[in-house]
């Protein structure tokens, strides 16, 4: 597992996020502005709910070929003169990418953001094998200075306002930038990486597609760093799963259409670039080798069981951006590569679930994702079966086992149900305090961020039948 | 078992019903691309000419548009561009045959890029409406670097090449080998990567200039 969840806990973790008001105010400024984004670019687009149908039409007839798409993409890339690699699990991609890397005695990679590079270690893998990285993704640089990892899969560094990264650059640029200003520290990010573009060994970068029948894998990016990354070296690694895979250039088009809209509220990004093969005989310039690991882990699994939708996600965290929760703790205390909900569901694959039950809990089923999903990926129904699975495992602690065991043998039984709700119902009066109860014996994580109603001192069956009573005096 | 024996086999293994002829999935995957005029955005003007609907649509994304009669017109255009943005008198110029017998008066062109190139002048291959993309393919007179060093990138665009849709791009592609690289350029580079707030010129060129003209005679 590249990505054990870290200690302390998921409660933990979203308990300092919680409290964490700086980084309420970073989340908002990015969501807020990413939610009203998307919301123009659906209503300027009456053709998405038609698009968005076909988008699933078309991610579900790869899935169902999968094997048929993977061998046709292999036969097209390597026509074109790209070795095409595979890797069963995470540790395999990164033996095989830091392979190529020392085989070619590289001494400076630079990246552009791949979320499948984060999911397999990549970071890490390069940095054991004592290769200098340099992310060139804007995001990606400013938390390669502050030493974390992306905390959202469109928007890496949306925890960090410009005030830290304003502090980041003074500390990591030479010069350090002049003003705070979000213009004047990209210009200085720009003038720091232009060497480190044209100095580097290798580029690696992932693929938002890969094309089977041309055999091109494809990447879109809005500050043009991706083609800076993968022309100039010499080696060009691409590292993508298996789920990327598209039939034509026209199947990646119409995704793409649902992908920008739902990613960044724009029609296309600036630059999407379609890499086939390394550079031609007589071309200008490009890489002399092309490298493609095609990446399992974990996928397959999920093509035999009730994730397989999961297969469909083209990564554009709409999700995350449009659910409550993410937006009250930000991607870190999710604890694995993929936050948000489309996380939830994907970490317990990546990471296994003994380790990440919490996640599929830390949801309120409001339904809000599944709704923006541009593939249409029930995602509530999903998270509920993990929490189901969770419990077939017995993963579940004592307490809560107990507890709902105590709720399923009252619930059987109606009466006794009646009375021991009337019993709590007395006892959270107690704690009630100006009609909201602001603290509550065992559910301080509840109470802590939320105030919740006091009941009004009788329970709704009593209350039914008093009221059933009255009026059926008059009826 | 090698990994991608392991791979395709698990892809195998999990397949509910049985495999279907390469014919057959080929024409499933045809079918999944039907009526396309149902899924895309129609073009605005609906009924002006492509050059209208692709100006609208790049003009809206920052990119700047000059309508130019022909290519020979060009130098005396960039003067006036490289004056207005207060740039030396020099410019990096494709290979291109288009570019070859121009007469470029006062301004002296290079062809090799400086890591930090001001300017830089390129051909597009054709341009999408629906879009407002340009495309470029790399190839031994298109340096792909071209279109990322410089800080301005000046594009000329023929007319006659405008396509309405990706679809009609995809079209092309498939009739010819694939270059290296094929790239589709929307609007002048851009991030949100610092708390949402919009910023041009991250890496590649902070302005894209497009010229438009009806002939490259
Ligand atoms: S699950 Fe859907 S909304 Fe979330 S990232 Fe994937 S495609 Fe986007």
């Amino acid at each position: 597992m590249s990505h054990p969840i870290p200690q302390p806990s998921f409660k933990a973790r979203a308990e300092a996020a919680l409290a964490d008001r700086t980084l309420k105010l970073a989340i908002d400024r990015t969501t807020g502005t990413a939610e009203a984004k998307r919301a123009a670019a659906v209503a300027a687009f009456p053709e998405f709910d038609a698009a968005r149908r076909r988008g699933r039409a078309i991610k579900d007839h790869v899935i169902a070929h999968l094997d048929h798409y993977l061998e046709q993409f292999e036969r097209n890339a390597t026509a074109a003169g790209a070795k095409v690699h595979w890797a069963r699990t995470d540790a395999e991609a990164r033996a095989i990418v830091t392979r190529i890397c020392l085989d070619a005695d590289a001494k400076l990679v630079t990246r552009a953001k791949s979320m499948l590079g984060e999911e397999i270690g990549l970071p890490h893998a390069l940095a054991d094998a004592g290769i200098e990285r340099v992310e060139t993704d804007l995001a990606e640089h400013i938390i390669q200075l502050a030493g974390e990892a992306p905390s959202h899969i469109i928007w890496p560094a949306m925890h960090r306002t410009r005030e830290q990264v304003a502090e980041l650059f003074r500390a990591g640029h030479q010069p350090p930038p002049a003003a705070e200003d979000p213009a004047t520290m990209v210009q200085s990010a720009r003038r720091a990486l232009r060497a480190k573009f044209l100095g580097a060994d290798i580029g690696i970068s992932g693929a938002n597609f890969l094309v089977a029948d041309t055999g091109a894998t494809c990447t879109v990016t809005n500050e043009g760093n991706a083609e800076l990354t993968t022309t100039p070296p010499r080696i060009h690694i691409v590292t993508a799963g298996i789920e990327k895979i598209v039939p034509s250039t026209a199947h990646a088009f119409a995704l793409l259409r649902l992908l920008v809209r739902s990613a960044t509220g724009g029609e296309l990004t600036q630059y999407t670039t379609f890499h086939c093969g390394p550079k031609r005989p007589g071309d200008a310039d490009g890489p002399e080798e092309m490298h493609i690991v095609l990446v399992d882990n974990g996928r397959t699994r999920m093509l035999g069981d009730e994730f397989r939708e999961m297969l469909r996600c083209i990564r554009c965290g709409a999700c995350m951006n449009h659910c409550v929760v993410y937006r009250q703790i930000g991607g870190h205390a999710y604890g694995g590569t993929y936050p948000g909900p489309m996380g939830s569901v994907l970490t317990p694959v990546l990471d296994g679930l003994a380790g990440s039950r919490d996640l599929p809990n830390a949801c309120t089923l409001n339904g809000r994702c599944e709704e923006v999903c541009p593939v249409g990926i029930p995602l509530p129904t999903l998270l509920r079966a993990w929490r189901s699975r969770s419990w077939r495992e017995g993963l579940e602690p004592g307490t809560l086992r107990a507890g709902l065991g105590v709720w399923a043998m009252l619930a059987r039984r109606p009466a006794l149900y009646r009375l021991a709700s009337r019993i709590g119902v007395r006892a959270l009066r107690l704690f009630g305090r100006g009609g909201w109860i602001a603290r509550l014996p065992l559910a301080g994580g509840w109470t802590r961020y939320r105030d919740m109603p006091r009941p009004p001192g009788r329970t709704f069956m009593d209350q039914y039948r008093r009221t059933r009573a009255q009026k059926g005096g008059r009826r | 078992m090698t990994a991608r024996d392991d791979i395709l086999g698990a892809i195998r293994a999990a397949r509910a019903t049985p495999a279907r002829t390469a014919e057959a999935i080929a024409a499933e995957a045809a079918s999944l691309l039907d009526a396309p005029e149902t899924t895309r955005p129609g073009l605005a003007p609906a009924a002006g000419d492509l050059a209208d609907a692709f100006a609208r649509k790049a003009g809206a994304l920052g990119t700047t548009i000059e309508h130019l009669p022909d290519i020979a017109a060009i130098p005396a255009a960039l003067r006036r561009y490289l004056d207005t943005h207060g740039l030396p008198a020099s410019l990096a110029v494709q290979p291109a045959a288009e570019f070859a017998g121009l007469d470029w008066g006062g301004v002296a062109i290079h062809r090799d890029l400086a890591p930090d190139e001001p300017a830089a002048l390129g051909l597009a291959l054709c341009g999408i409406a629906e879009s407002g993309s340009l495309v470029v393919h790399s190839g031994p007179d298109a340096p792909v670097l071209l279109s990322f060093l410089p800080l301005h990138h000046i594009v000329v665009l023929r007319v006659d090449t405008l396509l309405p849709h990706l679809e009609d791009y995809a079209a092309l592609m498939a009739k010819q080998a694939s270059p290296r690289n094929a790239i589709l350029i929307t609007g002048p580079s851009g991030t949100t990567d610092i708390e949402g707030s919009y910023v041009r010129g991250a890496h590649g060129p902070g302005f894209l200039h497009v010229i438009l003209t009806r002939s490259t005679d």
